[in-house]
């Protein structure tokens, strides 16, 4: 069986369009103007009546949604890519069960891994594929691997959204999960434009140990030029050719 | 015209709304005790119906049917409701 794909170096150039994030654990530092930090971002754009049941989490991936005018592109797949979902909710669902308690109608509703989607989707009227992911810790790499898909299939660009959340203490022992909430959204396209930034994957032998679980700040502090980018599955070294952000704001 | 000033207890089913349906930057006092809740009026949806329903039964130990025709009736505005919970209140 072959097993180099990842030597198809024409999949393996990207164009990155564009790209913003939400890290709240960065507030008060000197970030680019692409990244807010805000605890509870405003999402204006939803309804009040939608808006209310989001977690600051979906509040921040809606706002950042509006900003990247993802509706401005009709037929832009919306990739959202998360391990584990709008942070404690489902998991305090099973506590309520264990109590006996009757689950909240609208905290069920909104537990479903793509409800964040759902509510960008009707509060932008919205109807672009989209579709929610998660890969046990390689969810950037799957989100890469759908993107590719619909560009192979002719899509002009997608839109990836990779968030992050913490999980209640007592589930913290089992897997690796951040303390703060977090989200990062880029465009990519399989053409180059003016302002578009070059990312070219090169193929290493093995991602090994130096692969840490691609995250919101980890991707930020990769397109800031402040670490390496090496993702697992296939194992590659990513390099950004060209300029990724803007001057940080005074 | 319409009495919409809230008693005391249409205050206290009013609060029991806005928390229960996290309803942002709305007090009591916004909530016309004679408008509808559902569709114009508040605004509220399905989710919310049943949402109410939970808090209804959390509160004041109502337990309502979910199918009964005259639900329809109760969740019509917040006097209607706060007619119910003073007749079948069991807290």
């Amino acid at each position: 069986m072959d097993c180099s794909s990842h030597a198809d170096t024409a999949l393996s150039t990207l164009y990155l369009h564009r790209w913003c994030a939400w890290l709240p654990e960065r507030a008060g530092e000197h970030m680019p103007a692409c990244v807010i930090t805000d605890e509870k971002p405003p999402a204006a754009s939803v309804p009040a009546m939608l808006r209310r049941r989001l977690t600051p989490l979906g509040r921040a991936v809606c706002t950042l949604l509006g900003e990247m005018g993802a509706h401005e592109h009709p037929g832009m797949p919306v990739l959202h890519a998360s391990r584990h979902g709008d942070g404690h909710r489902p998991l305090d669902m099973l506590d309520t069960l264990f109590e006996g308690e009757p689950l909240s109608p609208a905290r069920f509703g909104l537990s479903v891994h793509n409800a964040v989607l759902g509510v960008y989707s009707i509060a932008f009227d919205n109807h672009a594929s989209m579709a929610a992911l998660a890969a046990a810790g390689e969810e950037f790499e799957a989100l890469l691997s759908e993107a590719r898909g619909y560009l192979s299939d002719g899509c002009e660009s997608v839109l990836l959204v990779l968030t992050d959340s913490p999980v209640p203490e007592r589930y913290r022992i089992q897997t690796q999960a951040p303390q703060n909430p977090s989200a990062l959204l880029m465009t990519l396209s399989l053409s180059p434009a003016p302002d578009a930034v070059r990312l070219q994957a090169h193929a290493i032998d093995t991602a090994g140990d130096q692969a840490k679980i691609v995250t919101p700040p980890l991707l930020t502090d990769w397109l800031m030029g402040r670490c390496d980018l090496i993702t697992r599955a296939p194992a590659l070294r990513w390099q950004a050719v060209g300029e990724t952000h803007t001057t940080p704001g005074e | 015209m319409a009495d919409t000033s809230l008693s005391e207890l249409e205050r206290d089913v009013a609060n029991m709304i806005i928390e229960a349906l996290e309803l942002e930057d709305i007090t009591a006092d916004d909530i016309d005790p004679e408008a509808y809740l559902f569709g114009e009026g508040l605004g509220l949806d399905s989710i919310d119906a049943l949402e109410l329903g939970l808090a209804l039964q959390k509160r004041y130990g109502i337990r309502l049917d979910s199918d009964a025709e005259e639900n329809r009736e109760h969740f019509a505005s917040l006097r209607k409701l706060s007619m119910l919970v003073a007749e079948r209140r069991s807290d």
